[in-house]
């Protein structure tokens, strides 16, 4: 039986974003939480996966208690069980703490065959995450999967990589990265919802990790932020007066100073 | 913990673009990279991987470097995640780097994480800027990275552990023409181990949908938003990028209304550009788009709306109908 993980995130939705007008800064009050769009490729992927070939698929996710919510809507889409991780330790993990918390995940459930990630989240957009936890557990990435099947323990897919398309095959476990519009995430149903408040959600915290000694204490990541500043955008503003003639003449002369000229195409319009 | 005072050097992993040119955004990092390493009095270090890397010395040579530590072998044609893992990772045991920054490219981006990893240390991506600092230990690097949809800026440092690693989107630095006497050339030996790998590769035919112009290359590009109304009228932005070599790009509004291809999209979950000069024809600028934007180096907004907010980071602005602006244009190129 295929055993399937899904890494997902709980971020604020990027729609109907508002900006305070007096500090600059984006307003989280009100904002709705939501499974990082990317990642609902991944769970799409996993969820047919395991209706293709027999599996059990499990959502993980790190955050703060209230990334439960994502869980449910992982577990009302069809996935079996979830792990939340959380603990105030790992507040403000950077994206290596991220990884080496991930690993002792993984070292811990020893059984897995492929573990898929999204792109990118659509908050920090490091998208180092599944590199590092590639490196971390020495399992090849394969990213930009177009078609895909297994046999045994092994996977064959058709891949782009690079300026190459690829026709590749490598034992399992492996790492899945799912570019974005690879599928089409499915919705959720009435029975779904019900089904996924019957489900349980599985905790870990800090003290299930058998406090490894980089994991040790407060939060070790290697990075810091210092300090957040607005961006300000240094932009001349001139406003260009006149009829639309004149108009036009000025904004011909702008891109004629960027370099653009006419060329000739040969056709028509 | 090692010792942070045991690392020392500026070092750029200095990409070649599909086995034929450095790549320009190693270049532009290289200027940025000389001026820290002046700063710090240390070493300017590009680290090349590539089949008959010697044909690309030359070029890095005239972008300030103080040394250059190279490998070449047919087995680095191309990025492979194993084996420039492994092999740079080497080099970084071995010399010690202080800084190590790196193109935002898809190999780049893939070899700084997996490199952060291994070296158990951080990695800034897609940094704005980047300067050495005193205020929070001895001549710290501090890189602003975009956080928030690009609004505000996180300045982050990495204190105690080495390399400290960032990586840089194209068009963030400029590259500097100069030459150093004496340029210090070492060749290391091609030496891996191929059982290491793991994918089997049964055939690879080269690719033949990769766009061969995108828009984050693009020089101009010009944009259109819902205010151009019709298809009709978005189209004629398709034909002024015709006339005048340029690229046509827009909101999530013309997809939508099936004015425009997905792939087209510039802003958050679409495409960045870095043109000389970006064009918006009646695009109100909401902040999903305008993170896409701020890279271009001169934006020129036409919009009715006097209160768009795509006017407050433009550089030129007309107030007045984007259609009727385009179609003067057009008849201007036209002719």
């Amino acid at each position: 039986m295929l055993k399937i993980f899904v890494l997902i995130k709980q971020v604020p939705s990027l729609h109907n974003l508002q900006i305070d007008k007096r500090t600059g800064t984006l307003i989280r009050e009100g904002v709705e939480n939501i499974i990082n769009p990317d990642d609902l490729y991944g769970l799409e992927l996993g969820l047919s996966l395991k209706e293709q070939y027999e599996g059990e698929i499990t959502a993980i996710t790190m955050g703060p208690p209230q990334a439960e919510f994502a869980l449910r809507e992982c577990l009302a889409m069809g996935v079996d069980k979830s792990l939340l991780i959380t603990d105030e330790q790992f507040a403000y993990s950077d994206t290596l703490q991220t990884t080496l918390v991930l690993k002792e995940t993984f070292d811990k459930i020893k059984d897995y065959d492929i573990i898929i990630t999204g792109s990118q989240t659509s908050d920090s957009s490091t998208g180092q995450i599944p590199f590092q936890l590639s490196e971390a557990l020495d399992i090849p990435l394969i990213t930009d999967i177009f078609t895909m099947e297994i046999e045994n323990n092994l996977f064959k897919c058709h891949r782009n990589f690079g300026h190459e398309s690829q026709n590749i095959s490598v034992d399992l476990p492996i790492l899945i990265r799912v570019r974005r519009h690879f599928n089409e995430p499915r919705h959720i149903s009435l029975s779904g919802i019900k089904k996924a408040f019957e489900k349980e959600i599985e905790f870990n915290d800090f003290n299930t990790f058998n406090c490894p000694e980089y994991l040790d204490g407060c939060n070790k990541s290697p990075t810091n932020v210092v300090r957040t500043e607005k961006i300000v955008l240094k932009r001349k503003n001139e406003i260009i007066e006149g009829n639309i003639n004149e108009k036009v003449q000025k904004l011909l002369e702008i891109m004629q100073e960027h370099g653009i000229e006419k060329i000739w195409t040969g056709e028509s319009f | 913990m090692s010792n942070t005072n045991d690392y020392r050097d500026v070092w750029v992993f200095t990409e070649i673009k599909d086995h034929v040119e450095v790549h320009e955004c190693a270049l532009q990092i290289l200027g940025k990279a000389r001026e820290i390493a002046d700063k710090l009095g240390q070493k300017l270090i590009s680290v090349v991987l590539a089949l008959d890397a010697e044909q690309y010395l030359p070029v890095i040579e005239e972008h300030g470097v103080d040394k250059i530590i190279y490998l070449s072998h047919q087995d680095l044609k191309h990025y492979h995640e194993r084996i420039f893992t492994d092999l740079v990772y080497d080099l970084i045991e071995k010399y010690k780097p202080s800084i190590f920054l790196f193109p935002s490219t898809e190999a780049g981006n893939a070899l700084a994480a997996r490199l952060a990893y291994r070296c158990r240390t951080g990695l800034v991506s897609d940094v704005l800027d980047l300067e050495l600092s005193d205020e929070f230990g001895n001549n710290l690097l501090i890189g602003d990275k975009p956080a928030y949809l690009g609004n505000i800026v996180a300045q982050i440092i990495c204190p105690n552990t080495r390399p400290q690693m960032c990586t840089v989107t194209l068009g963030t630095f400029q590259k500097t023409k100069m030459r150093k006497e004496n340029v210090e050339i070492i060749k290391v030996d091609y030496k891996f181990d191929k059982s290491k790998i793991k994918i089997k590769i049964l055939e690879a035919p080269t690719r033949k949908d990769k766009p061969s112009s995108t828009l984050s290359d693009a020089k101009f590009v010009i944009g259109g938003g819902h205010g151009l109304v019709s298809k009709e009228n978005f189209d004629k932005l398709f034909d002024l990028a015709k006339l005048t070599n340029g690229q046509v790009g827009g909101t999530r509004r013309p997809i939508l209304n099936g004015w425009m291809p997905e792939h087209l999209q510039i802003g958050i979950s679409g495409e960045s550009i870095f043109s000389d000069l970006y064009l918006a024809f009646g695009i109100s600028g909401a902040i999903q788009h305008l993170v896409g934007i701020t890279a271009s180096k001169t934006i020129i907004a036409i919009n009715k709306d006097p209160n768009a907010g795509i006017f407050k980071v433009a550089d030129y602005c007309v107030i007045g109908d984007a259609n009727e602006i385009l179609l003067g244009l057009l008849n201007y190129f036209r002719v």
